[in-house]
């Protein structure tokens, strides 16, 4: 009788099992983004789930500003971590360091390629790392001079296309009582502090590095070395004001104290919004001021981790996961276009009618595609981000006239060629 | 024969090992990082001796963040002990509402530094700030102060900030140390002294000497250490200029990934606070730390 009642049980046991197949062959992929827009990613989340049964994702976030070392003591402490968002600036280091697996290790035969191909150029350049496609674009953006139209045009002003014609329109607002007619988003520990200063110096034209990666920016016929000198002198005439984020920065631009500033052009979708800001359609975008008005662009990307890639099961839902994101017919680029108004890599969207209506609200679509189509990658290497975190403090301290302009630009010089011979020797 | 109790150190391990296991084997680590060049995303650990002492105390940012810890702690230590002990001093008289004041004193204490740092952030902000709206409203700027970016003033508003929230653990000690005093003697002092300065001089003050050297050692440590409101607020700027010791620990390891360079700044950092442990105590000698 014992037995019977045994062997039933075992019977409905493994009968169980075979009538849910699915849950001994669930995976469950661990999806690691710095925290922006968390609903939107949980929802993108749960439709890839939707569309691929036996495929779950367990999204963690982290603060962007501590995003960077959250994840590399999360890889380095073997926490599982199948993919990430991945930033430019931090891509070779994770390259070389081997905590990321390039996409064609994980992906279809022939099926990078023909996504890259569909990439912007600037936004390419930064998910490749040793010649290797490493990522597919997440968002990608450029850093935007913005103005107040209606202040200009109050002002009789028109829109500068030089930074010292900035200066001239800042000194003429300042007579008129506008007490800082630039707000700066300044926070020397983002990332951000030192792409704005790229973007600024690209404006003028600069390189900052010959092919050799050795610095240039210490001449002071440097484009780079001119506009730090000219941000500096912007602060000693009081015509900057501060701010350490583009939330209070969007802000206060819609007090109407401010003319002017430099942000990631999304912010600009955040300035015109009818919804929550009573000068909404007032902000506009023009080309960065210089001689040839080209600014920075850059690439946030869905990176695998080389820990996925090696674990063939692991490595095909990674891909699964990182093309729903990012691949054709990339709807998911074009929900966070159109809802969020953030930037996109994949050029077939610059076509999309629905892309070109949403966009439309906010912003000259011609002259976004128009700064798009000028915009520059940064130079990345792997330590770049060791000695942006070195430089930015630096940078803080000439802007505001604590160090002189050589002094800084020397030390950030002798600094990067320090890292780049302890790199070689490593 | 063997027992036990012929062995007592044997019943010390349950209590050394926790000892062991998070204080010495993290220091002992962190000494060894200290003396190897690890920049974690870099590979290889080579042992470099001294090399990273010699680097970060030679580094302009390490002489600036000494500099500001040094500064940060002589404004706030006694700051502290002094608005704490006036504060405690206010409390010990009963009067209408002083159980609401009480605590309402002891607020602070409760907020995590972020949000503390937030409301200060928000109360010297340039463009909306309270404070400058305040100033204006009484007409003594015509312009908006840049309390927080300005390398003159940031470190002054940030060790405000930070002596904010350190006054209500000040004022618990200091009000429990008033407490012990024997109510007949301040009752005498008060009909043999009508100075009121005179009797807080050489009737309470010996009384409560433990207690300030208490303070004044856990506010030295607590300032020369304190790390998140300067993060939030300010991010160890504008360039340096409200960068700590504790803060350039962070930026070394996490922000430049040099772990070798961190742990350096963090074993000069302990050697820094036992000295002005020392140094306190010798220059306030109270029977706090007598052998008898």
């Amino acid at each position: 009788m014992q037995l019977r009642k045994l062997l039933a049980v075992a019977a409905l046991i493994s009968g169980a099992a075979v009538v849910h197949p699915a849950s001994s062959q669930d995976l469950t992929l661990e999806f690691v983004v710095w925290n922006y827009s968390l609903e939107t990613v949980q929802d993108n989340v749960k439709q890839f789930e939707a569309a691929n049964p036996g495929i779950k994702v367990n999204v963690t976030d982290y603060a962007w500003p501590d995003y960077q070392d959250s994840l590399i003591l999360r890889i380095r402490g073997n926490t599982p971590t199948d993919i990430v968002y991945g930033g430019q600036d931090w891509l070779p280091a994770w390259g070389a360091a081997g905590f990321i697996a390039p996409l064609d290790s994980v992906a279809p035969d022939g099926a990078v390629a023909e996504l890259s191909g569909d990439i912007a150029g600037f936004a390419l350049t930064d998910v490749t790392y040793d010649g290797k496609v490493y990522g597919l674009p997440y968002y990608s953006d450029t850093i935007s001079f913005i103005y107040n139209k209606k202040i200009l045009e109050d002002a009789g002003i028109a829109v500068p296309t030089t930074w010292e014609e900035v200066t001239a329109a800042a000194e003429q607002l300042k007579a008129g009582g506008m007490d800082r007619p630039i707000i700066y988003e300044y926070n020397q520990e983002l990332p951000n502090f030192y792409d704005a200063f790229v973007a600024q110096a690209y404006g003028r034209g600069a390189e900052l590095f010959d092919a050799d990666l050795n610095p240039l920016f210490a001449d002071p016929e440097n484009g780079a070395f001119k506009q730090l000198e000219w941000i500096a002198d912007a602060y000693a005439k009081e015509l900057v004001q501060s701010d350490n984020h583009e939330s209070t920065i969007i802000t206060a631009m819609n007090t109407g104290n401010h003319a002017f500033t430099i942000v990631y052009t999304y912010v600009l979708a955040a300035l015109n919004d009818a919804a929550t800001q009573p000068l909404a359609g007032q902000f506009a975008l023009a080309p960065m001021p210089g001689d040839t008005h080209a600014t920075l662009g850059f690439a946030k990307s869905y990176v695998v981790t080389a820990a996925a890639a090696a674990d063939p099961a692991r490595a095909e839902a990674a891909w699964k996961f990182v093309d729903f994101m990012a691949g054709k017919p990339y709807a998911v680029a074009k929900r966070w276009a159109v809802e969020k108004g953030l930037g996109f890599g994949q050029l077939p969207l610059f076509e999309d009618q629905e892309v070109i209506e949403a966009w439309g609200k906010w912003a000259d679509v011609n002259a976004l595609g128009e700064q798009a189509s000028i915009a520059k990658a940064g130079t990345y290497t792997e330590f770049s981000s060791v000695w942006s975190a070195y430089f930015r403090p630096l940078l803080a301290q000439a802007m505001v006239g604590d160090a002189s302009v050589d002094q800084v630009m020397k030390d950030g010089a002798q600094r990067w060629t320090e890292l780049k011979e302890q790199f070689a020797n490593r | 024969m063997w027992t036990i109790n012929r062995f007592p150190a044997i019943w010390l391990i349950p209590a050394l090992l926790p000892v062991v296991l998070m204080t010495l084997y993290p220091v002992g680590y962190a000494l060894w990082t200290s003396l190897h060049e690890v920049m974690i995303l870099f590979p290889g650990e080579p042992f470099v001796g001294l090399e990273n002492y010699r680097r970060v105390v030679a580094s302009n940012y390490f002489q600036d963040a000494l500099r500001n810890s040094l500064v940060f702690t002589a404004l706030a230590a006694p700051s502290v002990v002094v608005i704490g002990t006036l504060i405690a001093l206010f409390l010990q008289h009963g009067f209408f509402g002083s159980q609401v004041v009480r605590s309402v004193v002891l607020l602070p204490w409760v907020l995590p530094g972020a949000i503390s740092a937030v409301l200060w952030v928000w109360v010297f902000h340039p463009s909306f700030g309270m404070l400058n709206g305040v100033l204006r409203s009484l007409g003594l700027i015509d312009a908006p102060i840049h309390w927080l970016t300005n390398p003159d003033t940031a470190l002054t508003v940030v060790a405000i900030a930070h002596v904010w929230t350190q006054i209500p653990f000040a004022v618990v000690l200091m009000m429990a140390a008033l407490s012990t005093i024997n109510s007949e003697t301040l009752e005498a002092a008060s009909i043999d002294c009508p100075n009121p300065f005179k009797r807080f001089r050489y009737v309470i003050v010996p009384e409560i000497k433990s207690m300030i050297v208490v303070l004044l050692v856990y506010n030295a440590l607590t300032a020369f250490t304190s790390y998140d409101l300067v993060y939030a607020m300010t991010g160890g700027g504008p360039g340096t200029a409200t960068t700590l010791l504790s803060f350039q620990i962070w930026r070394e390891s996490f922000s430049m990934y040099d772990f070798g360079a961190g742990s350096a700044v963090a074993f000069i950092v302990v050697v820094i606070s036992a000295v002005l442990i020392v140094a306190i105590t010798r220059a306030l000698p109270s029977d706090l730390f007598a052998s008898e």
